[in-house]
């Protein structure tokens, strides 16, 4: 295995800046960080209004607001005295809500995006690789190290800051530090310098290959 | 729990949506068209009435109020707990980051720790911070032989230390004696 590893140079590159990490840590999976932070402020709003209308009933409040009509006259009061200020209000709540709504479910709906690589942007042409042909070069020829069963990549992150995400199947007894580390060497090393990308965030992710289970019991 | 959330986010937005487009409808209705009796989507009035005539402490007010909350408690904990339980692992060079699942953890460490012969079976469960051990030796009275535990934990820190973690987790072995016959 130690043969295989002298064969490629390695060559000495600048210690990358702390957003190049960042970007190899964004690049692990998607994210969900919208998604979870809208349902706790939903979660946050109906339990508020669940809890304050609980207390209100059980007469917290006192036993005659207790005792008041869910829709309240005075409430119904106000309303009709101000008439446009409440349809206002009614509108624009309305209007905010749809949005969020719909915001919301497309974000959530809306697949990966897996953006091509632009090498070189002259002034008419531009050269261009695609997402799905860098990413399938570099699953394949991570999937051809010893102690990886399969492996697959692909593009992730925005357009002008791309990152790499692997995922590595390890075949038995594979050696994990060993693996990562001719990744690292010759896969992503061979990609960035035929990408001629110097920035390439990659996020790898261990999985054990599925058909090696052995049984619970010896 | 993030399968559910990545289910549930475009329903509960779609949802949000729905009621939005509804009040927007119905206000409008209610402001261009005078008072014709009726909702245009919505029975609105047949509402009112009921809402003038239940008052805040009657149980299904209450049940209904308990009801909000729970839901809102729920859907709380749901995006609290809907994070990633990635384990880290050290990387070869700083613009890669390694990581792994803690069942895959788990299954590297229960093939090492069934790999000899004096286990007769084992299962293990993981997180990047911890990991619990539970091994089953062949004779009845294993759980007080101090030998087998005292050899899965040397096999577990070996595994460990060949493993790049990022963060070297908490190891708990638990031994017992095989059941049955």
């Amino acid at each position: 295995m130690s043969t295989d590893t002298t064969a490629v140079p390695t060559v000495d590159r600048p210690r990358p800046p702390a957003r190049v990490r960042r970007r190899s840590r964004r690049a692990v999976a998607r994210s969900a960080a919208g998604d979870r932070s809208l349902t706790v402020l939903l979660g946050l709003v109906l339990l508020g209004a669940g809890a304050l209308a609980t207390l209100l009933s059980y007469g917290i409040f006192g036993t005659g607001r207790a005792r008041r009509p869910l829709l309240d006259p005075v409430v119904v009061d106000t309303l009709r005295a101000y008439p446009l200020p409440s349809r206002i209000i009614g509108i624009a709540v309305g209007v905010l809500l749809t949005a969020i709504g719909l915001l919301w479910a497309t974000r959530s709906l809306r697949p990966e995006r897996r953006p091509d690589l632009v090498l070189d942007r002259g002034p008419d042409t531009a050269i261009v690789v695609t997402a799905a042909a860098a990413a399938d070069a570099v699953g394949e020829h991570a999937g051809r190290l010893p102690g990886v069963a399969r492996a697959r990549a692909r593009l992730v992150g925005a357009d002008r800051t791309p990152a790499l995400r692997v995922s590595v199947w390890l075949a038995e007894n594979a050696d994990v530090a060993e693996v990562c580390r001719l990744l690292d060497e010759q896969v992503l090393a061979q990609a960035r310098g035929c990408l001629g990308i110097d920035e390439l965030p990659v996020a790898v992710r261990l999985e054990l290959d599925r058909s090696d289970s052995t049984p619970r019991v010896a | 729990m993030r399968v559910l959330l990545r289910v549930l986010a475009p329903l509960l937005g779609v949802g949000l949506a729905a009621v939005g487009v509804l009040t927007v409808i119905e206000v409008v209705a209610a402001w261009v068209r005078p008072v014709s009796g009726r909702g245009l989507l919505v029975p609105w009035v047949s509402w009112r009435t009921t809402l003038e005539q239940l008052t805040w402490q009657d149980n299904p007010v209450r049940y209904g109020a308990i009801g909000v909350g729970v839901v809102g408690l729920l859907l709380l904990l749901l995006g609290l707990v809907a994070r990633r339980h990635d384990v880290l692992l050290s990387a070869p060079s700083p613009e890669i980051t390694v990581t792994t699942s803690p069942r895959v953890l788990a299954r590297i460490v229960g093939r090492r720790v069934r790999s000899t012969d004096d286990v007769a079976a084992a299962s293990v469960s993981a997180s990047a911070r911890k990991l619990a051990v539970r091994a089953e030796g062949w004779s009845s009275d294993a759980a007080s032989n101090p030998d087998l535990s005292r050899a899965v934990r040397a096999r577990v820190d070996e595994l460990l230390d060949e493993l790049p973690l990022a963060r070297r987790p908490r190891v708990a072995v638990s031994v017992r004696g095989r059941k049955g016959p």
